[in-house]
C-alpha cells in the first residue's frame, strides 16, 4: 500500500484494510494543520448549541450580561424546571411522536403497495396513474396550504391528530424511490414462491420487503425527521395549544413572563434532545440512509 | 411541508442503477390484471383527497372572493389574478425568495464540499467531525430559530458581545434591511447543509481507493489528488446536490417567518409567507390561492428546467 | 460500499428473510403504536371530561408586564374555583395571535374565551369568527352598562348584539428613571418630571440626559412606531378619513410626526434598533432616562427593581394627546358550542372585572368602575400619576384593516421603522404609507 505523508487523509473506501498502517505512520505536519482545522471547524460547529447550554444553566439575571460570558459560577437547573413545570413541552413531545408515528408508518404502507403495485403488477391505466403520481413530486405542499386548510375545516379535523398527520403521508417521491427498489429486486425468489403458492401479499411481505430493508430504513428515517420537525402545516392546522407539536408550540406560544432568555434556551435544548438522541443512538443508520436516499436510490 | 420534507428526491446515478429487470410489468400468467390497482388504491385515495383535490379547489377559490372568515362567496373573474400579478408586494417577495435562493445555495453546495472534504481526510475524528456537522440537520427549526435568534440580539447577544470585547461595534443582524437576509442565510446553512455534506461524505467514500493510490505512486500530493480526483468525480453529486438544494431554497418559508417576521420592512418576507399573510392573517382565500398558483407555475417551470438541465449533464 | 445496493443484498439468499423478522417486529410494534395513539385520542381534542371538570380554554397576548398580573390573577381565580379546569395560553404579541383566533374559529374549536383589542372586532367579523354574547347571562354575573363606562361598553357591540366584554382601557404614557433624571436636574422636589412644551424643548431635555446616561436620551420600541406616529399625528389635530375608495389625510401633520422619529434616533437621542424586553431594560438599566411605552409595562418595570415614576404623553405639538386602546373579551366561535363551558366562560369574565384591581396594578385602567372609584385604585402609584391620560386617548378610526396588530398598522410598521433606521426620509416613508393605505382601501373587505 503505497501511501504519502499525510497517511490519515489518503480517502479510501476501504478503510478498514487501511487501519493498522494508519496506526504506523508518523503524524506530520500537513496533517495536524489538517486536524487542527478540522477540531476548529466541528468546534465551530457545535458554538450555538453549547451557548444555548451554556444560556440555560445560568441565573435569568446573569444571561443579559455584556460581555458574554461561557461559564457561570451560579449555575442552575432552575430554567428547565419552569419550562418542564409550564407543562407545554412535555405535551408538544407527546404530540409530535404521536402525529409522526402515525405519519412514519402510513407513509411507509401506503408508498410501500402504491410501489409494489406499480413495480410488478399491469392493470389498467397503469402508465398513466404513475405518471400521475410521479406529476406529484413537482406539487410544492407549501402552495397547497389555503385549500388544505379549508379542507380540514370542512373535514371537522383542525386541531386534531389526524388533521395534522393525514396530509402529510402524501409521498410521492417515495413511491418512485420504492418503485426503483423494487424493479431492481430479481424475479427468481417470487417466481419460486409463487410456485409455492404464495399470493401477491405474502410475496410482498414474505419476500420482497426482507430485501427491501436498506430502502425502507432510508425512507422511514427521512419521514420520521421530517414529520418531527415539520413546521408549516402543523402550524396552519393547530391553533389549539394542547394540539400542537413540538416545533409549533415553541414557536407560538410565549411564558407571559417578560425577559427570559434562560428559559427559552432551556426550551431550545429540550426541544433539541428527543431528535439528538434518536440520532445519537441511530447515527450510522441515518448516515447509510442519506447515503442510501441520495446515492442508491 | 418543511423543505426537507421532500429533500431526498434521489436521482439515481446511471453507475448505479440496477440492470433494468426482466419485465418491468409482470404479465405471465400472474394474478388477474385487477390485483394491482388494489395495492395502489390506498395511496391513490390520499393523493387525490390530500393533494390533488385540494390543488383543484384551489384553483376555483381563485375566480372568487371567499373569506377564511366565511360570509357569502361570489365569483369575481380575474380579479385576484389581476391584484396578485400586479401587487408590487409580491413582486418583492418573489425577489426575496430568488435572493435567499441565490444566496444559500452556491454557499450550502461549497459549504458542504469543504466539510465533507475536511471530514473525509480526518478520518481519525469521523464520528466526531459526523456528528457536529450533522447534528444541527435534526433539529426542529424553531429550536434553530430561537438559538440563532438569542445569538444574532444586537445589544444582549453573543456575537455582538464578543465583538465589543474587542471594541468593535457589530452589526444589527436580523434588525436591518442590509444583513437580514445574510443573518438567515447564514443560519440556514448551518442548520441544513448536513444533509447535503452526507450526500458529498457518501460520495467520497465510494471512490475507489485504488484510483488515489495510483495517482499517489504517480507523486501527486493531497491537493492535486483532491484537484484531479476527488472533485471530478464528485460533478454527479455536485450537479444532485444544487438541484436538490434549488429546489429546497425556493419553497423557504419557516426560518425566516421565525426569525424575522418577513421584516424589517419586509425586506425577508418570501412568497409562502406572503401566501400565509395574505389567505391566514388577511383572511382573503381567494387571492392568496391566485398567488399560490403563481408561485407554483414559476416552481414547476424552474424544476422541470433543472432537471432538463441535469439530465443532460448526466448524459454528457 | 454499504450493501445497499439490490444485487448486494440478493447475493445471499439466506440474509433475504432473517433481517425481514426485525424489521417485521419494528413494523408491528410502529403499527400498533399508531393505533394505540388512534385509539385513545379518537378525532377530537383529548378533553377533561376524565377528572369531571370544566375545562375553559382561554387564549390571551399579554406577554408584556401586565402578563404577570393576569397569571397572579389566574391563580387567586383557580383557588375560588377548583370546578374548573382553566387553561390560559398566551401567544406572541400581534397577527400571530389573532390570525390563530381567527384561524381556531374558522375550524370550529377555538378558544371558549379569549382576550382582543376592542379596535379590532370589526376585523375578527362578529356573527362568524365571533359568537354572540347573551347580555342577560352576563347581567347575571354582574356585569352590565351600569358598572362600564358608556362610551366602551357602546364599541362593545355590533349589528346590534353583544360581542365583548371591556376589561381596560391601556395608553401610551412616559416612564422616567428618576437616579437619571434627578442627575439631570429634571426632577423638582417631589420627583415629577419637569413640564416641557414642544418639540425643540423636549429635544433639549433628552440632550441633557443623553449628557448623564452617556448613550441615550429617550427609550422607545422602534418596531411598534404606529402607536407613536399616532400620538404625535393626533396632537397636532392630524386625521385620517377613510371614504369608499379614497381617504383624506394631512400630509405636512404626517410628516411633521414622521419628523420627530426619524430625529429622535437621528441625533442619537434614541435607539436606532430596540424591540420587546429591550425597550424597558435601557430604562432600567440608565441608558436612557425617559421611555414612551404603554402603561402595561410597570410590571416590568417594578420587576427590575428601578426607582421609576411616569407622567403623561409628551407635549410634543401642545397637547399630551395619546394613543390608546381596550383590552376585551370575546367568545370564538366554536362549531359545538356547550352552554356550561359558555357559562363558565361569562363567569370567568365577570370574575376578571370584579378583580381588576390587580390588573390595574398592571398599569392599564380597568373597564369596571366599582374599582377605578375604589380608594385602593387611589392609592396606586405611578398609576394615579397619569389618571388625565385617559381623556386624551385617541382612537383610530374604524376600519376593517385598522386596530391594534391590524393589517394597516402592520403594514405602516415597515414604513416607520424606517424612520428609525435612517434607512429612509420621512417624505419616503410617508409614500410607503400613503401606498399601503390605498392598496388596503383597493382591496375588497374580506370581513
Amino acid at each position: 500500500m503505497a501511501t504519502t505523508t499525510e497517511a490519515p487523509s489518503a480517502p479510501n473506501a476501504d478503510a478498514a484494510t487501511r487501519a493498522p498502517v494508519r496506526g504506523r505512520r508518523r503524524f506530520p505536519v500537513g496533517a495536524a494543520a489538517l486536524y487542527t482545522v478540522a477540531v476548529l471547524a466541528a468546534l465551530a460547529w457545535l458554538t450555538p448549541l453549547l451557548w444555548a447550554f451554556a444560556t440555560s444553566v445560568k441565573p435569568e439575571g446573569e444571561t443579559t450580561a455584556m460581555p458574554p460570558a461561557w461559564l457561570t459560577s451560579n449555575l442552575t437547573w432552575e430554567a428547565y424546571a419552569l419550562v418542564l413545570g409550564g407543562g407545554g413541552i412535555v405535551r408538544w413531545t407527546v404530540n409530535s411522536l404521536i402525529t409522526t408515528v402515525i405519519v412514519t408508518a402510513l407513509t411507509l404502507v401506503l408508498c410501500v403497495l402504491a410501489a409494489y403495485g406499480f413495480s410488478r403488477f399491469d392493470f389498467r391505466g397503469r402508465p398513466w396513474l404513475f405518471a400521475l403520481v410521479i406529476g406529484g413530486i413537482l406539487i410544492p405542499p407549501q402552495v397547497l396550504i389555503v385549500p388544505q386548510f379549508v379542507l380540514m375545516t370542512q373535514m371537522g379535523l383542525v386541531d386534531t391528530y389526524w388533521g395534522i398527520a393525514l396530509p402529510q403521508v402524501v409521498a410521492p417521491v417515495f413511491v418512485f424511490v420504492l418503485k426503483r427498489f423494487f424493479d431492481a429486486i430479481p424475479r427468481d425468489y417470487e417466481d419460486a414462491a409463487r410456485l409455492d403458492g404464495a399470493g401477491p401479499v405474502r410475496i410482498l411481505w414474505n419476500v420482497v420487503l426482507p430485501l427491501s430493508r436498506p430502502v425502507l430504513t432510508a425512507v422511514g428515517i427521512f419521514t420520521f425527521i421530517g414529520a418531527w420537525n415539520n413546521f408549516l402545516w402543523p402550524f396552519i392546522v393547530v391553533n389549539d395549544p394542547q394540539m400542537m407539536t413540538l416545533p409549533v408550540g415553541l414557536g407560538t406560544v410565549t411564558g407571559g413572563y417578560g425577559i427570559q432568555y434562560a428559559r427559552d434556551m432551556a426550551s431550545a435544548v429540550l426541544g433539541a434532545f428527543p431528535l439528538l438522541i434518536v440520532f445519537l443512538l441511530f447515527q450510522r443508520h441515518v448516515v447509510t440512509g442519506v447515503a442510501g436516499a441520495g446515492i442508491k436510490g | 411541508m418543511t423543505q426537507r420534507t421532500h429533500v431526498p428526491a434521489p436521482r439515481t446515478p446511471p453507475e448505479a442503477v440496477p440492470p433494468a429487470p426482466r419485465d418491468l410489468v409482470d404479465v405471465r400468467g400472474g394474478p388477474p390484471a385487477w390485483t394491482g390497482l388494489w395495492f395502489v388504491l390506498p395511496f391513490l385515495a390520499f393523493y387525490v383527497l390530500f393533494l390533488l383535490w385540494p390543488a383543484v379547489v384551489g384553483l376555483g377559490y381563485t375566480f372568487t372572493d371567499r373569506s377564511l372568515a366565511g360570509g357569502p362567496v361570489s365569483f369575481v373573474g380575474v380579479d385576484n389574478w389581476r391584484e396578485s400579478l400586479t401587487d408590487p408586494a409580491l413582486h418583492a417577495s418573489l425577489w426575496n425568495t430568488l435572493w435567499f435562493t441565490l444566496l444559500s445555495v452556491p454557499l450550502m453546495v461549497l459549504l458542504a464540499l469543504g466539510l465533507a472534504l475536511l471530514t473525509d481526510h480526518a478520518r481519525r475524528l469521523g464520528w466526531f467531525l459526523r456528528f457536529s456537522f450533522f447534528a444541527p440537520f435534526v433539529l426542529p427549526v424553531t429550536v434553530m430559530t430561537l438559538i440563532w435568534g438569542w445569538m444574532y440580539n444586537p445589544s444582549l447577544g453573543l456575537f455582538n458581545g464578543t465583538l465589543g470585547r474587542f471594541g468593535i461595534e457589530g452589526p444589527e443582524w436580523l434588525f436591518s434591511e442590509d444583513t437580514a437576509m445574510f443573518s438567515v442565510v447564514i443560519a440556514t446553512a448551518w442548520w441544513q447543509v448536513g444533509f447535503n455534506y452526507l450526500l458529498y461524505l457518501a460520495a467520497m467514500r465510494s471512490i475507489p481507493g485504488d484510483v488515489y493510490e495510483a495517482a499517489a505512486i504517480d507523486g501527486a500530493g493531497a491537493w492535486q489528488r483532491v484537484g484531479r480526483i476527488t472533485l471530478p468525480m464528485l460533478t454527479r453529486t455536485t450537479a444532485l446536490i444544487t438541484v436538490l438544494q434549488l429546489i429546497g431554497s425556493l419553497r423557504v418559508f419557516e426560518q425566516i417567518y421565525l426569525m424575522t417576521m418577513g421584516g424589517p420592512n419586509f425586506s425577508t418576507r418570501t412568497v409562502i409567507q406572503y401566501v400565509y399573510d395574505s389567505g391566514f392573517v388577511g383572511l382573503r382565500i381567494g387571492l392568496a390561492s391566485s398567488m399560490a398558483y403563481i408561485f407554483m407555475a414559476l416552481i414547476i417551470v424552474a424544476s422541470i428546467a433543472q432537471f432538463r438541465l441535469f439530465t443532460r449533464k448526466e448524459e454528457a | 460500499m454499504r450493501a445497499h445496493h439490490p444485487q448486494n443484498t440478493t447475493r445471499d439468499p439466506s440474509r433475504g428473510t432473517a433481517p425481514g423478522m426485525g424489521r417485521r417486529a419494528f413494523l408491528g410494534t410502529a403499527a400498533g403504536l399508531g393505533a394505540a395513539a388512534l385509539g385513545t385520542t379518537a378525532c377530537a381534542p383529548p378533553d377533561t371530561l376524565l377528572d369531571g371538570r370544566t375545562r375553559l380554554r382561554q387564549w390571551n397576548l399579554f406577554s408584556g408586564g401586565d402578563g404577570l398580573r393576569m397569571i397572579e390573577m389566574h391563580d387567586a381565580y383557580r383557588a375560588e374555583h377548583p370546578g374548573i379546569d382553566l387553561r390560559a395560553t398566551t401567544f406572541d404579541w400581534g397577527a400571530p395571535f389573532y390570525t390563530k383566533v381567527a384561524m381556531g374559529a374558522a375550524g370550529g374549536r377555538g378558544a371558549d374565551i379569549a382576550t382582543v383589542h376592542v379596535s379590532r372586532l370589526e376585523s375578527l367579523a362578529p356573527g362568524r369568527l365571533l359568537d354572540p354574547i347573551d347580555p342577560d347571562l352576563l347581567a347575571g354575573f354582574g356585569i352590565d352598562d351600569t358598572v362600564v363606562l358608556p362610551h366602551i361598553w357602546e364599541q362593545c357591540f355590533f349589528d346590534g348584539r353583544l360581542y365583548a366584554i371591556p376589561i381596560d382601557t391601556h395608553v401610551l404614557i412616559q416612564f422616567y428613571n428618576l437616579d437619571v433624571c434627578r442627575r439631570a436636574g429634571l426632577l423638582d422636589e417631589e420627583d415629577r418630571l419637569v413640564e416641557t412644551t414642544g418639540l425643540d424643548d423636549y429635544l433639549a431635555m433628552l440632550r441633557e440626559i443623553r449628557n448623564v446616561t452617556g448613550a441615550y436620551g429617550l427609550s422607545v420600541d422602534t418596531w411598534n412606531p404606529w402607536a407613536n406616529f399616532w400620538a404625535l399625528y393626533r396632537q397636532q389635530d392630524g386625521d385620517i378619513v377613510f371614504g369608499e375608495d379614497d381617504y383624506e389625510m394631512d400630509d405636512d401633520r404626517a410628516l411633521a410626526a414622521m419628523e420627530v422619529l426619524y430625529r429622535l434616533s437621528e441625533e442619537g437621542l434614541a435607539p436606532r434598533h430596540s424591540m420587546l424586553a429591550d425597550t424597558a431594560a435601557n430604562l432600567s438599566n440608565g441608558r436612557a432616562g425617559l421611555m414612551i411605552h404603554g402603561n402595561w409595562e410597570i410590571p416590568t418595570l417594578e420587576a427590575t427593581g428601578v426607582g421609576f415614576s411616569a407622567t403623561q404623553f409628551p407635549n410634543v405639538f401642545g397637547n399630551h394627546r395619546t394613543r390608546g386602546d381596550s383590552h376585551c373579551y370575546v367568545f370564538p366561535h366554536q362549531r359545538d358550542r356547550d352552554p356550561e363551558r359558555t357559562r363558565a366562560a361569562a363567569e370567568y369574565a365577570a370574575w376578571m372585572l370584579r378583580n381588576s384591581i390587580t390588573w390595574a396594578e398592571g398599569g392599564h385602567v380597568p373597564a369596571y368602575q366599582p374599582v377605578v372609584e375604589s380608594a385602593e385604585y387611589d392609592a396606586l402609584h405611578p398609576q394615579s400619576e397619569y389618571r388625565e391620560a385617559a381623556e386624551n386617548v385617541q382612537f383610530e378610526p374604524r376600519a376593517w384593516f385598522s386596530g391594534s396588530a391590524g393589517r394597516l398598522q402592520d403594514e405602516a410598521t415597515g414604513a416607520l421603522t424606517t424612520l428609525h433606521q435612517g434607512t429612509q426620509t420621512p417624505e419616503e416613508a410617508l409614500d410607503q404609507l400613503k401606498r399601503t393605505i390605498r392598496s388596503l382601501l383597493s382591496v375588497p373587505s374580506p370581513v
